[in-house]
């Protein structure tokens, strides 16, 4: 719709900063009343801002959590889930020992969501995306991260066959919907899945950690209104209206995702069903979606970061090559 | 309606355009230089050259048999006749989504089949050896019913008295195939051939749905790897997608008139 020139007045996505960065959006000051600019949660203001102005209004959230197989993790003698990377090392060989193409963790790091569930290995080994301004992919915490999941896959054999080609979707859910799988980063849409189908007995809690503290993904989405003649006005009518408390909130539950304003989190903290993603989020960390590089490295790492743990790959060279295409990208 | 693509496709070609998609000026034949230098360009040309032999190859063979098969009088003909279409008739994607499942190494039923034959199971669409083959076998599973019927039209116009004189002069069986009925196919075969090549070459569906678990372009062909290029890569680039577009149009037009060429060369003894 750019490339035609006919942009849309309001824009839902889970990207913004390419956008702001073309100079194509309004900011915060000129779209939304100053009521609905003090009701985002910091955080989450923060992950849209450009250039220090609000451009991607957050929509809603939702965060990662670590999903265990109840019956599964007891049958392999397994009595708490694990907390640390060697616990959960432990924990997926016993699983695995079960036999019967029972699966210790299942890990997508095919196309789809790779860099999802990359960025919950490094953060939980003390990685992190960036060093400051500058992309840091290929930091020794990072390399250590993947080559820890390499080794899941290759030596100690407790993942799913071809993990670097394994979507989350129809791969890792499926299998773990299906009583397959022992252990797997999940989010509420996937809670929702299981209670439907109550054929898996699964419990949630926070990710192991191989570093003391655990840290989750958040991931956000993003309302951007296009600088459009004369749209000023009804789009400003529109968002103070869409962010209504009781608007948004409504909205919010009913599609099972998580508040990004102070008036929704107070609202829903009473839900149960929410209340270990709520839990996580204050531990959630966000993707660097606001550098607009990040558009492109994230493409970059869903096409290329599964091949580190196929048989024979080379985490190394994934990294370094990840690193050296975003460093180009940034300048 | 036809000009009006295409005059865009070549002047979004000559673009410069941010990741968003906003034209940023004219950057002339930069674009096509670029594509030249893509390290997947090699890979990704030699896999569209195997997946369109491949599947129109085979295609052409296994629709010589059905189409002969349907045009001899059996009983339960007609619904044979009809059940062929249902793969022509079902969706693309459709059909790749059920094929992706039966490919599966853990829930397909292709693993149980092989697994009753005493074979191991296979990751048939991750495992780098036969990902191609998967889908070949899609290709040609999809190509076949509209390419029987444009063979088993050929055969009804092949008149009877032909058969008939033949035998009166000793020819019958393999013999009468290859003698009279395939050269009197010739038209029909030319037409089957030339639009498969088409239609295979620019097939985006199977490729895209039974190919979408494995990261980088090993398994791409000339089609998808243009999708990727614009939206999944990131490259993110509209102007190069536009040109790989360009000269897949360009490709898919000098093969075709290459067949012609061989086709009516072979003619000319006739």
């Amino acid at each position: 719709m750019i490339q035609n020139n006919q942009p849309p007045d309001v824009l839902n996505l889970n990207s913004f900063s390419s956008y702001a960065k073309d100079g194509l959006l309004y900011s915060g000051d000129e779209a939304l009343s100053p009521r609905t600019r003090e009701d985002f949660l910091e955080a989450f203001a923060r992950g849209g801002t450009y250039r220090d102005k609000l451009y991607g209004f957050p929509i809603l959230a939702s965060a990662r959590a670590f999903f265990y197989n109840r019956d599964l993790l007891a049958k392999a003698g397994v009595t708490a889930p694990p907390r640390t990377w060697d616990e959960l090392v432990q924990a997926a060989k016993r699983v695995q020992a079960l036999g019967a193409g029972t699966i210790g963790y299942a890990l997508p790091l095919g196309p789809e969501e790779a860099q999802a569930e990359w960025s919950i290995w490094m953060w939980n080994n003390g990685g992190d995306w960036k060093a400051g301004e500058a992309w840091a992919i290929n930091s020794e915490k990072n390399l250590q991260a993947l080559q820890f999941l390499a080794a899941l896959a290759n030596t100690h054999k407790v993942t799913q066959i071809n993990p670097g080609k394994t979507n989350r979707t129809d791969g890792a859910f499926q299998l773990f919907k299906d009583g397959k799988v022992g252990m797997v980063i999940g989010f509420s849409p996937l809670a929702a899945q299981l209670d439907a189908e109550a054929k898996v007995r699964y419990g949630v809690t926070q990710m192991p950690t191989n570093v003391g503290t655990p840290v989750t993904l958040g991931v956000e989405d993003y309302l951007m209104a296009f600088k459009k003649k004369g749209n000023q006005e009804a789009v400003r009518q529109f968002l103070d209206l869409y962010y209504q408390p009781e608007q948004i909130t409504r909205w919010i539950t009913a599609e099972g995702f998580l508040p990004v304003t102070k008036s929704g989190r107070e609202r829903m903290s009473s839900n149960e069903k929410l209340k270990p993603y709520l839990d996580a989020l204050p531990s959630a960390r966000l993707a660097p979606t606001t550098d607009p590089t990040w558009d492109k490295v994230k493409l970059d790492v869903q096409q290329s970061i599964g091949a580190a743990v196929q048989p024979g790959g080379d985490p190394k060279q994934v990294l370094d090559r990840l690193q050296k295409n975003a460093a180009e990208s940034a300048r | 309606m036809v000009i009006y693509p295409a005059v865009e496709l070549v002047r979004a070609s000559l673009g410069r355009y941010s990741i968003t998609g906003l034209h940023q000026g004219a950057v002339g034949l930069r674009n096509y230089a670029r594509l030249v230098g893509q390290e997947a360009l090699p890979a990704v040309a030699g896999n569209t050259v195997v997946w369109v032999a491949a599947v129109v190859a085979l295609t052409i063979a296994l629709s010589l048999g059905l189409a002969q098969l349907l045009n001899e009088s059996f009983p339960g003909r007609r619904l044979v006749r009809w059940a062929l279409i249902v793969p022509w008739a079902a969706s693309l994607i459709m059909t790749s989504k059920l094929f992706v499942w039966l490919y599966d190494y853990y829930f397909g039923l292709l693993n149980r089949v092989t697994a009753a034959a005493g074979l191991a199971p296979l990751d048939w669409l991750g495992d780098d050896r036969t990902v191609m083959g998967a889908m070949i076998a899609v290709g040609v599973f999809v190509s076949l019913p509209f390419t029987t019927y444009v063979l088993l039209a050929g055969l009804q116009t092949i008149p009877g008295e032909v058969y008939e004189a033949a035998r009166v002069d000793g020819a019958a069986g393999w013999r009468s195939y290859r003698l009279i009925t395939l050269p009197l196919l010739r038209p029909a075969l030319l037409v089957a051939a030339v639009l498969n090549l088409i239609y295979v070459f620019n097939s985006f569906p199977i490729v895209w749905t039974l190919n979408d678990r494995n990261p980088g372009f090993a398994h791409d062909t000339m089609i998808t790897f243009m999708y990727k290029i614009a939206f999944k890569s990131a490259l993110r680039d509209v102007g190069l997608a536009a040109a790989l577009g360009v000269v897949n149009v360009l490709l898919i037009l000098v093969a075709v008139i290459a067949y012609l060429r061989v086709a009516r060369w072979r003619e000319e003894p006739v």
